[in-house]
């Protein structure tokens, strides 16, 4: 028998008994559902977290630190008392103390081939910020990052210079402007206390007023300036302390993303902790492929119980055409074309149970995801994401599975006495 | 030519062993009509089954054209059935819930027969046998007749060269009877096509070119009716069942 006779064949077959054969394709639905809807929840979250690491890093970036010592005082294994060391360092009590990067550090690392500069990354306390005829408010304070993508209501901030700041919406109101465009120009001021407790105003001219970004992490601060403010700023209020001219860490940027690597292994070599934005992005995939893999566990477990789903339905769609299979044979027609006949019905029933299970994930996710969306305000990220190729697969594996399901029903067909099925009525 | 030598069929094992066909040996030539007469029970359907390859006997051996087919392999044995031989069974393995055009193309798609050719064989078919208005049918809701009558159009669909009919006249009115008996003689005279008809009834026996008789297993007579010659064979009691 030609090969679409024997899948028409296997087609009619099935619908002589719909009920059986929808209850068992449910069954594979139930798996491929939960299968297609996996793929679907890991493709979004991996290409949101890719929106996500892109909009807050750049790609030729390498984020160094001083390596910590390993040892948490105290802990099985710690090496107990510890020497004391030189290097400036902040203390949080207990022996528990962070290394910080030095103005040494900065310089060795600008003379590494590849590197093209290095931003310290300071850490920035504003007291208060205000501007003429206001009150004072609280507001955090950063340092430009220009692989940070910002969105502006007014203005650009392109090119800061040392006395503009960028002013998120959300200070408009209180800093006495009626919109965006008429603060581009003004004077804002920035108070800051040095150790002693001495408050400083720094003044600024707004450059620019952002937009709230549902991507940005910390791109949508309330106050950003660039670097060479952000040292004067930092140098102000850390003075005479072991913070002075000492980071927690840098962002080193290379001349191109190739340099990106090699950069990254001379900083290991010399000692650092270096991570790149790869680096980050992986680390969060670690995470969603968890959670995928779980979801697909749960899926494959389903297709599991399936399977002798498929084994008994099909036993018993043999035990009921003994008679048929026998004229079949009688016919002439080949051990191996019957086998067929009944692994093509059981592809049918993949077919089916895949088709219905990974259709009613895609309408269901079509349907939620405006609202999953909405729930964890990821604005225009839309967390499941279905791939044409990803359900076709889905359906393509589930029919090679239903095959395999069927191969012992089906040999069970084929090794049928004729004689004896044409005497079974 | 079917060559049939030595025969012994035999059922279940050693104290239950029942003999089916004992030591049954028959010559049928190319483009006969041969009738199997026999009380129910004799071993008719048994023999038929032989001959056509479909059951293997205990001892002896068919042989089709001088080739025993017990000694072809699966494939050749598959092909031959496939592409020569019609069958008429007693009880009917129609696909109820198939049309009854489905039901007819069934021979055709395992002889591998081309999709363009089989639909006009499937209506020449349904044709001579009065049935082409039911082809889109289900052949469940065909009458006894009518099943009768599907039967052997998918059994003649093939073109075949033997044709073995299981009571081929059992269910039919008289009329209807004879149209299917003037259909099977029709391809026997005009296409040359050897028919082994099983059957108790003694009119329909008579139109044969040979008459078989057997009983309890044996062969009690081989008739050759008509012009044909050679009657030694003749027995003096086979009656029909
Ligand atoms: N599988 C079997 N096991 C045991 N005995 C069998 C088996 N098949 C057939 N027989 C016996 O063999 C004998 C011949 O059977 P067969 O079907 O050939 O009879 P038949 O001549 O065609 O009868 P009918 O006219 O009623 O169809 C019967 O006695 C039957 O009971
Ligand atoms: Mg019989």
């Amino acid at each position: 028998m030609k090969f679409v006779d024997t899948v028409k064949r296997a087609g009619r077959n099935l619908r002589e008994a719909k009920i059986r054969t929808l209850l068992t394709s449910l069954a594979i639905g139930v798996g491929a559902f939960t299968i297609t809807l996996s793929l679907a929840a890991g493709s979004g979250g991996r290409s949101f977290v890719e929106e996500l690491v892109s909009a807050n890093t750049n790609p030729r970036a390498v984020y160094v630190q001083p390596k910590q010592d390993s040892s948490i005082p105290g802990a099985p294994g710690a090496g107990g008392v510890q020497e004391y060391s030189d290097a400036p360092s902040v203390s949080y009590g207990g022996g528990f103390q962070l290394t910080l990067m030095k103005e040494s550090d900065i310089a060795a690392i600008s003379n590494i081939e590849n590197v093209e500069r290095v931003d310290p990354i300071y850490n920035l306390n504003a007291k208060y910020v205000t501007a003429e005829g206001q009150k004072k408010y609280q507001a955090g304070l950063n340092t430009y990052d220009e692989s940070i993508t910002l969105e502006y209501a007014a203005g650009t901030g392109d090119d800061l210079a040392n006395n503009e700041i960028i002013v998120s919406e959300d200070y408009l109101k209180p800093l006495g402007f009626t919109d965006a465009s008429s603060a581009i120009g003004k004077s804002i001021a920035v108070a800051v206390d040095n150790p002693l407790g001495v408050e400083k105003l720094f003044n600024f001219t707004v450059a620019a007023v952002s937009k709230k970004s549902d991507l940005a992490v910390s791109g949508s601060s309330d106050l950003t300036i660039n670097g060479t403010a952000s040292k004067t700023v930092y140098e102000y209020s850390e003075q005479g302390t072991p913070l002075e001219k000492a980071y927690m860490g840098a962002t080193v940027i290379t001349s191109s993303e190739d340099a990106v690597s090699t950069v990254q292994s001379t900083l290991k070599d010399q000692g650092y902790m270096a991570d790149t934005a790869e680096d980050l992005m992986s680390t969060i995939f670690t995470f969603v492929n968890v959670l995928q893999g779980i979801l697909l566990g749960f899926g494959a477990l389903a297709i599991l119980t399936s399977i002798f789903g498929i084994i008994n339905t099909q036993y018993i769609s043999v035990l009921e055409r003994t008679s048929q299979i026998g004229l079949m044979k009688a016919l002439g027609m080949r051990n191996r074309d019957i086998g067929r006949l009944f692994r093509y019905e059981a592809a049918w029933i993949g077919f089916l149970g895949g088709a219905i299970g990974a259709g009613f994930a895609v309408v269901l996710g079509m349907v939620a995801n405006p609202y999953i969306t909405d729930a964890l305000d990821l604005g225009k990220t839309r967390l499941l994401e279905f791939h044409v190729w990803q359900a076709a697969s889905v359906i393509i594996g589930l029919m090679v599975v239903a095959v395999l399901a069927g191969i012992f029903p089906s040999r069970k067909a084929s090794k049928l006495d004729p004689i004896e099925a044409l005497r079974t009525e | 030519m079917i060559e049939v030598k030595n025969v012994t069929k035999a059922y279940g094992k050693k104290q239950h062993e029942f003999i089916a066909l004992d030591d049954v040996s028959l010559a049928i030539d190319k483009g006969r009509s041969v009738a199997v007469i026999g009380k129910s029970g004799s071993g008719k359907s048994t023999l038929m089954h032989i001959m056509s390859g479909l059951d293997h006997p205990k001892s002896g051996s068919v042989l089709i054209d001088g080739q025993n087919i017990f000694e072809l392999k699966q494939k050749q044995i598959d092909t031959f059935r496939a592409e020569k031989i019609g069958f008429i069974f007693q009880s009917f393995f129609l696909e109820g819930n198939e049309t009854v055009a489905d039901n007819v193309s069934l021979p055709l798609e395992i002889a591998h027969v081309p999709r363009s050719q089989r639909k006009e064989r499937i209506q020449k078919a349904l044709e001579s046998v009065e049935l082409s208005d039911k082809a889109k049918n289900k052949a469940r809701n065909l009458s006894g007749g009518q099943r009768q009558r599907l039967v052997i159009a998918r059994a003649i669909v093939n073109n075949p060269s033997i044709i073995f009919a299981d009571e081929p006249t059992g269910n039919l009115d008289s009329q209807t009877g004879a149209k299917i008996e003037d259909l099977l003689f029709g391809l026997n005279k005009e296409r040359g096509v050897t028919l082994v008809i099983v059957t108790h009834d003694d009119e329909l026996a008579a139109k044969c070119d040979v008459q078989i008789r057997i009983k309890d297993g044996t062969i009690q007579s081989i008739d050759y009716a008509k012009e044909l010659g050679d009657t030694s064979n003749k027995a003096k009691e086979g009656e029909p069942a």
